[in-house]
């Protein structure tokens, strides 16, 4: 695992209140023939939170984004001499660089943002690893010909096997291994309800667009998107028609193809 | 006639158990015969009856009478002589013994003849299983190695060792390894197999290897001085930065990768001593191949040459060259790479502190060559002199040598390869036992480019093979 000491983190934010810089990188998997669901998503998210600021980048793919990136996950942000990967992290990056989008909520309300984008890395984030790794037929059909196409036999095989042995790992500390199907589609509509029901009829989450619209179009947009075998996990976030309307709010106000 | 007891001296062979480290030098007594002023072996003519070899249990018979076979072809006293320490020798050199001893008898009993002896090899085999346990420090870490032997398994000196160290940063290496030799064959074939997984860290050039293979080796000579390896290996080695402040450049080849490999050592060794040898040269040419599988392709090959000539009693002149080609077909990235610099290889420099860098962190290059000249002398005023001092050499020093990656920097081959790099100094070398020295010694760079690290003053270092 990727250690952080407390040098680097001083020398981080230390140096970090210079303003953003041009050539500013996004390190990804291979959109086409690698990356999968849950790395989908959160690439998505970072992507949709960076457009929203206005901050300039470009996207990489790269076959080794997860190892290169200083946690393990993907996506992660060059930055000048910085790392930064995941979305929390880049959102406190870009807050010490003056850019923030929740800058005129109040703290009741940046909590109950801080709830909500909890509430779907725990919720949604789960369920998509569970589509993607214990779901049989999602895994033999997608998960293990895309996480091991980069890969020369037999190290393709041998690096899906430890991660899925990593990711049901995860799932069994968090009690999720154990989950049926309906059980997860169950947790997956009452987040999806939750959320609905916060957003109501407005445009964004709190007026204008935060973090928690970010996060959620990632996770909502890709899900839609993707065809998996387990065409369950679509159809239930599919229901809820205000937030795949506000996913596509998103899209085309911010990933527009000219 | 009386019994000649022919009693061996020589510590076993180097990495029997028990051989300490700090071994002094044995005169061989037996290559060259010292003649008793009154009696002339050679005259005395003689031949073998018998040969007993006592103390065998598990040792298969056949690879005994094979070794033994020679000693009948004995046809005065001298030549029995050195034709038993030869089989002793080649009984010691089984791995299957611990104490070997000779005696020479005349023969008596029925089927004696007049000029007839008897040979007996008092032998003690090492046990079943062997085992150790042993403490080491390297650079930043402290391990706990565990190891077990064991020697002749199936009784025809076949081998199998395991190895297995933890570190107190959870790293964890272990080897296992099995060995089997074929002593009568022509080429002496040795085969062995290896299923390994270490752990490096390279803080010089920001990265750390998690390595685990598998390597199948035929060991074999030509001459007498000249031994082949051939080898494959398969190896999944896994890229990990060290820190956040990691060169990106290093950052770029993290993730696991897989590479298989055919290789050819082939050496040529002259010298009469491989630490401190006083005449002859060596030669060690490799070459490899990846790329049959795997997600690395290149060819590399290397070339390292040393010569030593003996100017003065114990004054020794040693000219030492290496040089490496590397070419990449893909996938070929910073731990395939070439370094150069450190105490090894060029002294007042940094381990790998020539050639290109990024953020103080060394890449690698594709080319290099190098070169060393030295002067051994033993120790100002001789201390323990034919003793302890035997082990030391003081040393002048001249290093030169160059690194570079010319693909990346847009030269040609030959010209990045004009950018030499030269340093010299003198110092202290002590001998630990036949493998490894040790050498302190102070540097001074004469010459460094831009991005070099040098290293001027005192610089240690520990090395089997040492520019």
């Amino acid at each position: 695992m990727p250690e952080v000491s407390l040098k680097d983190t001083i020398i981080t934010s230390l140096n970090a209140q210079e303003p953003w810089p041009e050539n500013v990188k996004l390190f990804q998997p291979y959109e086409v023939e690698q990356i999968l669901l849950p790395d989908n998503a959160s690439c998505l998210a970072v992507q949709a939170f960076l457009k929203m600021c206005n901050l300039p980048f470009e996207v990489e793919m790269r076959w080794n984004a997860e190892f290169m990136s200083p946690s393990g996950r993907v996506p992660f942000i060059k930055c000048g001499a910085f790392v930064v990967s995941e979305l929390e992290p880049i959102v406190q990056f870009a807050a010490n660089k003056n850019v923030s989008l929740c800058a005129r909520l109040s703290t009741e309300e940046r909590a109950e943002m801080r709830a909500y984008m909890s509430l779907i890395t725990n919720v949604l984030v789960n369920a998509e690893l569970y589509i993607s790794w214990v779901d049989q037929d999602t895994f033999n059909a997608v998960t293990r010909v895309r996480n091991s196409s980069v890969y020369p036999w037999p190290l393709g095989w041998l690096q899906t096997r430890s991660k899925r042995a990593s990711v049901i790992k995860r799932l069994k500390a968090l009690h999720w291994h154990d989950k049926t199907l309906d059980q997860v589609l169950a947790d997956v509509e009452q987040c999806c309800n939750s959320l609905s029901q916060r957003l109501g009829d407005r445009d964004y989450f709190f007026g204008t667009p935060t973090e928690l619209d970010a996060l959620v179009f990632g996770h909502v947009f890709t899900i839609i998107t993707t065809r998996l075998p387990c065409r369950k996990l679509a159809d239930t976030v599919r229901r809820h028609d205000t937030l795949v309307a506000l996913a596509k709010r998103i899209d085309e106000q911010y990933f527009k193809r000219p | 006639m009386g019994t000649v007891h022919a009693k061996a001296e020589r510590e076993s062979d180097k990495d029997a158990v028990g051989s300490g480290i700090f071994e002094f030098e044995e005169p061989d007594a037996f290559e060259e015969p010292v003649a008793k002023p009154s009696i002339k072996l050679n005259g005395v003519r003689a031949r073998v009856d018998r040969v007993h070899v006592d103390g065998l249990s598990r040792t298969k018979d056949d690879i005994i009478k094979s070794t033994i076979d020679e000693l009948f072809h004995a046809t005065d006293f001298e030549d029995v002589i050195l034709r038993a320490h030869k089989v002793r020798r080649a009984l010691d050199s089984m791995g299957c013994f611990r104490d070997i001893g000779v005696y020479i008898d005349v023969s008596s009993g029925p089927g004696a003849t007049p000029e007839g002896l008897e040979v007996t090899f008092q032998v003690k085999e090492l046990s079943r299983i062997v085992g150790g346990i042993n403490t080491t420090v390297s650079e930043n870490e402290g391990n706990l190695v565990l190891g077990v032997k064991l020697p002749n398994v199936l009784g025809r000196g076949e081998r199998v060792a395991a190895e297995y160290s933890v570190g107190h940063r959870s790293s964890s290496n272990f080897n296992v390894s099995a060995t089997k030799p074929y002593p009568h064959s022509t080429l002496t074939p040795v085969l062995s197999a290896t299923v390994y997984q270490q752990n490096h860290e390279y803080p010089w050039s920001g990265y750390k290897l998690l390595d685990r293979g598998l390597l199948l080796d035929v060991a074999f000579k030509t001459s007498p001085v000249t031994k082949h390896n051939l080898q494959w290996e398969g190896v999944v080695r896994d890229t990990a930065v060290l820190s956040k402040t990691t060169s990106f450049k290093v950052r770029e080849s993290s993730g696991p990768q897989m590479k298989s490999v055919i290789r050819h050592i082939v050496t040529v060794d002259h010298r009469d001593e491989p630490i401190f040898p006083t005449r002859g040269s060596w030669v060690q040419f490799s070459s490899e191949l990846a790329g049959l599988g795997g997600g690395v392709a290149n060819v590399r090959t290397e070339l390292q040459a040393q010569t030593n000539r003996e100017l003065a009693p114990g004054c020794v002149v040693q000219v030492s060259g290496a040089l490496g080609v590397l070419h990449d077909m893909y996938g070929t990235d910073i731990p395939d790479h070439f370094y150069l610099g450190g105490p090894a290889t060029l002294r007042g420099f940094r381990q790998r502190g020539v050639g290109p860098h990024a953020d103080q962190q060394a890449l690698g290059g594709t080319v290099y060559w190098a070169s060393g000249l030295h002067l051994y002398t033993p120790l100002p005023f001789q201390p323990g002199k034919g003793g302890l001092g035997e082990l030391f050499r003081s040393h002048l020093f001249l290093n030169a040598g160059c690194l570079a990656h010319p693909e990346e920097a847009g030269l040609a081959a030959a010209e990045a390869l004009t950018e030499a790099r030269v340093s010299c100094g003198a110092g202290v070398a002590l001998r630990l036992g036949r493998a490894a020295r040790v050498e302190l010694n102070y540097c001074v760079p004469l010459r460094a480019r831009a991005h070099d690290v040098p290293a001027p003053g005192l610089q240690l270092g520990v090395a089997a093979h040492l520019l």
